[in-house]
This record gives C-alpha cells, structure tokens and sequence, in this order.
C-alpha cells in the first residue's frame, strides 16, 4: 500500500486530468470537435488506469487481475467498434 | 442457521447450500422443465400434423406463444440449468475441494433460477406470455406488438433467470481457480472440469451483456424508454448485436459440458485418455475466444454492410477448425480403446453423430450466399437441434453414467439401452424430417400441401421422442427404489476423483484433505488422495444451511411480478397503473428488501481451504477475487449500455445530437466523485493503521460525498424534468442519457448502503483487526467512479 502523501498526488493528477476533458470542449476556438473528442478520450483512459493502477490496487495483485479487468474493456470496446462499423456505408 | 436436517425432510431441500443437494435440487428442476418445454413442442407438433378436421389445434398466437416459450424454456431453463446440476455435483469432488467457494451464493442461484421458472409459467395466465420468437426480436420485443402483462412477466423472469446464472458464473470461476487440491494443476483438470472453466468464462461476459439487455428491454417495457424503439431500424438492429453478442457465446455455453460429458463417458467406456488431451483443451480454449468473433453471423439478412458480414463468414468458417480437432480427437480415442457400448456411452456416441450433422449442416448457414437462402427455414430448426438437442443428448448420457455415483444405486442397463434406442429413432424421425422439410418456413405452421408428410413424419417421432423420456424416467425411478446398490465406482475404468469416495459422497466430500501433490490426477479407478488424508486444514467449521437464499428468490418473484404490471400500455402512454400489482410490488420490495438484509446478518462460514492450488490468481482471498469477478461482469453491463448509447447516436448521426444538459453538472459530480474515491483510500489506510475514528470519518465523508453526487443528479433531473419538460420516453436520446446515468446512479445508491453499513459495523469495533470488506468496497467504488469518466464526456461534452 501506498503512502497517504502518494494517494494524495494522484488525487490532485486525477483532478488536473478532469479538469483538462473540461477544457478541451471549452476552448472550442483552439481544438476541433474531434480533436478535443480525441484528447477527451485519451485523459479519460489515463485517468482510468491511474484509478485502476492505484486506488483499486492492481499493482499489488496479481498480474492476471489486470487481464482479466482489460479483456472486459476489451469485449466493450470490441462490441462497440463494430456494431458501429457495421452500420456505416462500407466500400461495397 | 447451520444444522442441516435429513434429506427425508422437506425442509432440508429448501434450506441446503451443498453442492451436491444444490445439484440434486438443479437435476429434478431442469428435468421438470424439459418435461415443460416438451409439452410445448409436442404441441407445436401437433399444429403442424394439419388440419384436424374442425381447424387447427390452437389460434396462431397461442402457436406464437407455444413457439416462444419452447424455445425459451429449453434454451434457458433446461439446456444450461441441466449442465450445471452436473457441474454442481460434480466439479467440487473432481478438483478435490469441500464445496463451492460460496454455497449460500450457489444455494441462492438455484432459488433464483427455479423461481424465475415459475415466474415464466406465471406469465400464461397474464393475458398471454410472450409471442415474439425466443430471440425476442426488436420490434417485436415492445409493447405496441406484445402489448400482454405477460410478455413484461416473462421478459422479468429472463432477467431474474439471468441474475442467478450471473452469481454462479462467480461461484464456479472462483471455486476452480481459488480451491483446487493441492498438486492439481489447471492442465491436471478432468476434462469435465475444464469444459465447465471454459464455459464459466464465456458467461461471465456474454451472460452480462444478456444482464444489460434484459435491464434495458424491461426499462423500455415498464418505464417507457426507447431504446429499442420501432421508429428506425437502428432499435432492431441494435437488439440483434447486444443479443446475439450474448446469443453466439451462449451456443458453446450451452455445448461446452456437453463435450464434457462426453470426454469423461468416452474416456470410461473405451479404457483410455483422450487422444490429443492438450490439444483439446487447446482448442477448446480457441473456441471460447473465437464465439465473441462471429456473432454478426445471424444477422447475415439485416442491412449491416458486407465488409462485416464477409469478416464474419471467414471467422466462423475458422470456428469450425478447432471442433474438427476436437472431433476427431474423440472418434480416435474410440479406435485406439476397446469400446463397452454402456448406455452411457451409446448416448455419448449418439450426440457425437448428432453434433457432426449439426456441425455440418451449420457450416452452409455460415456462409453468406446460402444463409440468404436457408435463414428463415426449418433448415435453421434442423441444425439448431441436432446442436443443442444433440448436446442435451451427451448430458442424458451423463445422468446414466452419475446416477449411481448420485443415487448409489444401478439403473438396468438393458432397459436403459433400449430406451437409447427409442430415442435414437424419435430424435431423427423429428429431426431430420425437418431437412426434408427445409423450405418450410420457420415459426409459421402453414406450408405447402406437399410436405404434409413429411411433417407429419417429424409429428409421430415427436410423440415418439416424448416416450422415451416416459420410458427414461420409469428406470431412474425403478433403480431409486430397486436398483442395486453400487460401491465408490461401478465402473471398470474411471480417471476421475468423484469415484474415489462412496456413493453417495458423504456431505463433506472427504475423510481427510485430498491431495495430487506427487502423482497426477490421472489414476485408474480407486486411487486414493496418496496418503495425504488428515484432519481438514481449513479455518474453520463450515454451514451447510440457510433459508434466506429461498426466501430472497421468493420475494424477488413477487417484486418482478408486481412490477410486471405496474405500466398499462396504450401505445406510448402510460394510462394508468394497477393498484393490485402496485400493492404486489410494495409487499415484494419489502419482503426482497428485509430477506436481503437477513442474509447480510446471517453468520455463515464457509472457510477456504488453507492449501490450495490457485494459479493464475495466487495469493487471493476468494472474496476479492469474487469482488473482480464481478466488476468483470459489471464492465460488461455498462457496457451493453454504452454500446447502446454510441449505436443509437452513430445511427441518427454523431453530430446531429448535442449533449442534453449543462455540463457543468457532469464536471462538479466528476470532482465529487474524485474526491469520494481518494476518501475511500484513506478508509483503507486509516483502517490498516487500526485507526476506528479514521476509518469511520474517512467513510462517512465517502457517504458524504456520494450523498453530494445524488444530489446534484437530482437538480439536474428536476430542471429536466420540471423545467425542460423532458423525460426517457421524450426521444431516443434522452433515453439513453436517462437510463445510462440512472444505471449508474443505482450503482452509487448501492454503494452508499454498503457505506452505511461499513459504518455500522466498524462502530461496533470490525475492521480494525481485518480490513478486506473495506478494500473490497474500495474496489467497487472505484470501479463506479471509472465508469462516470466515461459517461460525463459521453453524455455532458460530446
């Protein structure tokens, strides 16, 4: 287990990484709708591993806690591209 | 509650958590309900002899009605229930542990799944159960096309189904990976043991996504969302990915103990280990990745594009490399042993033949060009039975080959083959009349004057099919009273430990710990635990008895029940809510709520085993490695959620929609959220450092904070609803806005209950020596705090 100095570090990293999904949509002058959906997205993966990796513990478990939580992703994400895919218009 | 009563007692059936009465009580129930399914399907059959002179036997909704819940009852309530008695009973003796890791949990699945079954058949005299095809096609699926109280009933029992089916998938994965003896690798496994591993780790992700469907299909039917809303095709074709994301997944879930039955019969009837053994279990393991792969390949005649449907051949043509292997690893096995033609084996061998014309006959509808032609006939019906009646057939087959090692008694083997016979000939007189019937089409009893015969053919081996179960029921019940009585193993030769103890095991299983430490799983007959046998090296005395399981599931029938009409459709409107299924609702929720609660108080142990073989999870506490399991499961349900909200938004066109409200809302609940998390780290810290003031003020600021968070979603909802004027039956958007973050709301509510309780119980001194509860409520806090780093960009900035 981490210290509490640790916990509070990412606590403030995980506030900063919040704020930032905030900024990418308000500074719509700067960023592009999917330039700031791109970089909104990549802040929500790291703050969910920062979560994962140290409030949840799974640097301390066992390896195989991480697989089996990131097959699940896996499966959403997998289920979610191509359900998608399958309704744009395609090549054919 | 700890005493268990004699199995002569009534009481003892219905307060029992050991696995093996949990697998008597999952035996007699799914053979109940093939009794109930085959009812069904001799009318079916009987619809389809004809004319009978004054019309036909029933209206076409009572047709549709009789199609649905054959299908559904067979598919869910026996298929995968009758496995699990087997998987129950058994893989606990084979892996040499006491019982599940949690037997109040597995008690509690099997109260749920046999009281959803009961909730089914509730729904016949609610105006009609559902009629809208076992796969409950969208729109078929709402109220505008199955308007009937029943329809909502038997889409609640399917969840209720599924809830139980969700708390043993983690029993089961915990129980193999956390309480294997000592020296039994995974490769060790018997192959029985292995199939059940595998299929629980199919369900544990397809049978949540099943979990998010039923959610969402009984939110669209009872609160009026739209998910599945019949305006675009997008509600239809949404359901046919979520489903058959499941649906796919579930033909191998369904399959899996069957090939495990029949490894184990084939093994025992022809003198020698499976040919290939690491190869099959290699290529079960490819199979079980590869169905999440192909699932698109039943929605071949929908408008996804080719490019998808083309991936989807190519991947399922490759699904079919392995269960070659597989295939051929059995049929060898049988040419290098010396075959005894048992009853158990002449059913095993028999599903063999079945699964090969299935298997065959499946690979046409694998293919684009032809499923356009095949899909919608009784083509589908011939193939989908020859797979899963040819599965049922294994497992027939394993309930000969265990019924002494359950009973302790010997059924009569000449008997028991000449019913064989009978239903050899019954299942391919029904069966296979329908590839001669194939341009028939599906779910429709009227067809072309032509195949009058043939259909009638397929009628009288139906009824054919029917008495040979007559006939398998009458020698089970004569060998329970005349059998004779069998020792620890009947048979010649067996690999497996279940036949190292008497028959019936004793209630612990063991005189002393087993072990494999030295030898290997793979000895012949009665080999014993190799000397290691002593006094059991758990932490403690075990329970074996508690009622709140049965009175858990009870109340949650008549909650669903209640629920079920709660909504009178008319159309889209609500026009008014029943005060009777009000009242029933309100005496459900109560009673679910106080039971619940009991169940929470209750002492009950059930201790692991302090030495165990627990590879790749080593140094877990079976709690916590439930606690993942679980979150696994979770990921999936919001998931299905998050799909649905992205599909439906990509289909009406990603950047028509605009968040719907202020995303200032999402932003100040993301730091609440933030903050209640690193309160829960500090729960933990103050807890390891025995600190009682620390612990319960850093979880009552977590309460604090989550309190914070529901408040700030009820101004937000309040100005939707109040001020907006909006609400989840508006339109599609906000359904998936209301509902998604709603599903999460839930989540945090359950979380603050669990908090209140931490709270409760460290004031009364707990925690301070052992802090696991409150790690594991970490785990689960933290999981509902990733989930809304999703959901505040996808719903309050995207």
């Amino acid at each position: 287990m981490a210290s509490v100095k640790k916990y509070a570090a990412i606590y403030v990293v995980l506030l900063v990484l919040a704020a930032g999904k905030f900024v990418f949509f308000e500074l719509d002058q700067v960023f592009g709708y999917w330039d700031a959906f791109t970089g909104v997205m990549a802040l929500a993966v790291a703050k969910t591993a920062l979560i994962m990796w140290y409030y949840q513990h799974l640097n301390e478990e066992p390896r195989s806690i991480t697989y089996l939580v990131l097959g699940s992703y896996f499966l959403v994400l997998l289920l979610a591209a191509a359900a998608t895919f399958s309704i744009t218009s395609g090549v054919y | 509650m700890s005493e268990l009563p004699p199995k002569s007692s009534v009481k003892r059936w219905l307060v029992t958590t050991n696995h093996k009465d949990i697998g008597i009580l999952y035996t007699v129930t799914a053979l109940f309900f093939l009794v109930f399914g085959g009812i069904l399907a001799l009318l079916i059959r009987a619809q389809l002899w004809g004319d009978l002179g004054d019309g036909r036997l029933m209206s076409g909704l009572a047709y549709n009605e009789a199609v649905t819940a054959h299908g559904l009852v067979m598919v869910f309530w026996f298929l995968s229930p009758f496995a699990f008695a087997f998987a129950n009973y058994l893989v606990p003796l084979q892996i040499g542990a006491d019982d599940l890791a949690f037997p109040r949990l597995n008690a509690l699945s099997f109260w749920l799944y046999a009281f959803s079954g009961v909730l089914l058949g509730i729904s016949f005299f609610q105006g009609g159960t559902l009629d809208a095809g076992w796969t409950i096609y969208a729109p078929l699926n709402l109220p505008a096309y199955t308007p009937s109280i029943g329809s909502t009933t038997a889409i609640l029992a399917l969840f209720m189904f599924v809830v139980g089916v969700t708390a043993s998938t983690m029993n089961f994965l915990v129980t193999i990976h956390h309480s294997r003896a000592e020296g039994m690798g995974l490769m060790d496994m018997p192959l029985f043991t292995w199939s059940i591993l595998l299929t629980v780790w199919m369900m544990l992700f397809a049978f949540a996504t099943l979990l998010a469907v039923g959610l969402i299909l009984a939110s669209d039917r009872i609160f009026g969302s739209l998910f599945f809303d019949a305006t675009t095709e997008g509600g239809s074709l949404l359901w046919g990915h979520l489903f058959w994301f499941f649906g796919h997944p579930e033909v191998y879930i369904v399959f899996f103990p069957a090939l495990g039955v029949m490894f184990e019969v084939f093994q025992s009837f022809s003198g020698r280990r499976i040919v290939g053994r690491k190869w099959v279990i290699a290529a079960l393991i490819l199979i079980a990745v590869q169905s999440f792969l192909v699932w698109m390949h039943h929605m071949f005649l929908t408008t996804i594009n080719l490019e998808i449907k083309t991936l989807m051949m190519a991947l399922t043509i490759g699904i079919s490399l392995p269960f070659d292997l597989i295939v051929f690893a059995l049929i060898y096995t049988l040419i290098k042993g010396r075959i005894r033609y048992t009853t158990p084996f002449l059913y095993s061998f028999g599903a063999l033949f079945f699964i090969v014309v299935g298997g065959i006959t499946g690979v046409f509808l694998g293919a684009i060009v032809l499923d356009y032609e095949f899909r919608g006939t009784y083509w589908v019906v011939a193939h989908f039975h020859y797979i899963m009646f040819g599965g049922a057939t294994a497992l027939f087959g394993g309930l000969y080959y265990w019924f002494p090692k359950m009973t302790g008694r010997m059924y009569n083997e000449l008997w028991g083959k000449l019913q064989f016979a009978v239903f050899f000939v019954g299942f391919n007189l029904v069966y296979f009349s329908m590839f001669a019937a194939w341009e028939t089409p599906r779910r429709v009893f009227e067809y072309v004057e032509a195949m009058t015969p043939i259909h009638r053919v397929g009628t009288v081996g139906a009824f054919i099919l029917a008495f040979s179960f007559l006939m398998m029921f009458y020698i089970f019940a004569h060998a329970l009273r005349h059998g004779e009585k069998v020792g620890d193993n009947p048979w010649d030769y067996t690999r497996t430990t279940e036949w190292a103890v008497p028959s019936p095991p004793p209630l612990e299983n063991w005189e002393g710990r087993p072990s494999f430490e030295g030898g290997s799983l793979n000895f012949v007959s009665k080999a014993t635990d190799g000397g290691h046998a002593s006094a059991h090296d758990h932490e403690g005395h075990a329970d074996h008895a508690s009622i709140w399981p049965f009175a858990i599931s009870v109340s949650m029938l008549v909650l669903l029940l209640g629920l079920s009409g709660l909504t009178v459709w008319n159309g889209r409107e609500i026009t008014g809510v029943s005060t009777g299924y009000a009242a029933v609702t309100a005496i459900g929720t109560v009673a679910f709520l106080g039971s619940m609660l009991q169940f929470g108080r209750e002492g009950f142990s059930a201790p692991q085993p302090a030495v165990a073989e627990r590879w790749p999870f080593e140094g877990m506490d079976k709690n916590k490695l439930g606690t993942w399991f679980f979150i696994a499961s979770d990921i999936m349900v919001f998931g299905a959620f998050i799909t649905a909200a992205i599909f439906i938004r990509f289909e009406a066109g990603w950047t028509t929609w605009q968040p719907v409200t202020d995303s200032i809302y999402g932003l100040v609940n993301t730091f609440i959220l933030l903050t209640s998390s690193f309160a829960v780290v500090l729960a933990l810290v103050y807890a390891r450092r025995g600190s009682k003031k620390g612990t319960m003020a850093a979880i009552g600021a977590t309460m604090f904070l989550g309190l914070s968070f529901m408040a700030v979603k009820a101004v937000e909802w309040h100005e939707k609803f109040f001020i907006d004027g909006v609400s989840w039956a508006t339109n599609v958007q906000y359904t998936t806005y209301f509902m998604t973050t709603g599903l999460h709301a839930l989540h945090v509510l359950l979380g603050l209950m669990i908090a209140a309780w931490l709270i409760f119980r460290t004031k009364e001194g707990a925690y301070m020596d052992d802090d696991r509860p409150i790690e594991l409520f970490g785990i689960y806090w933290h999981f509902v705090d990733i989930v809304w780093v999703f959901l505040f960009p996808l719903f309050y900035l995207f």
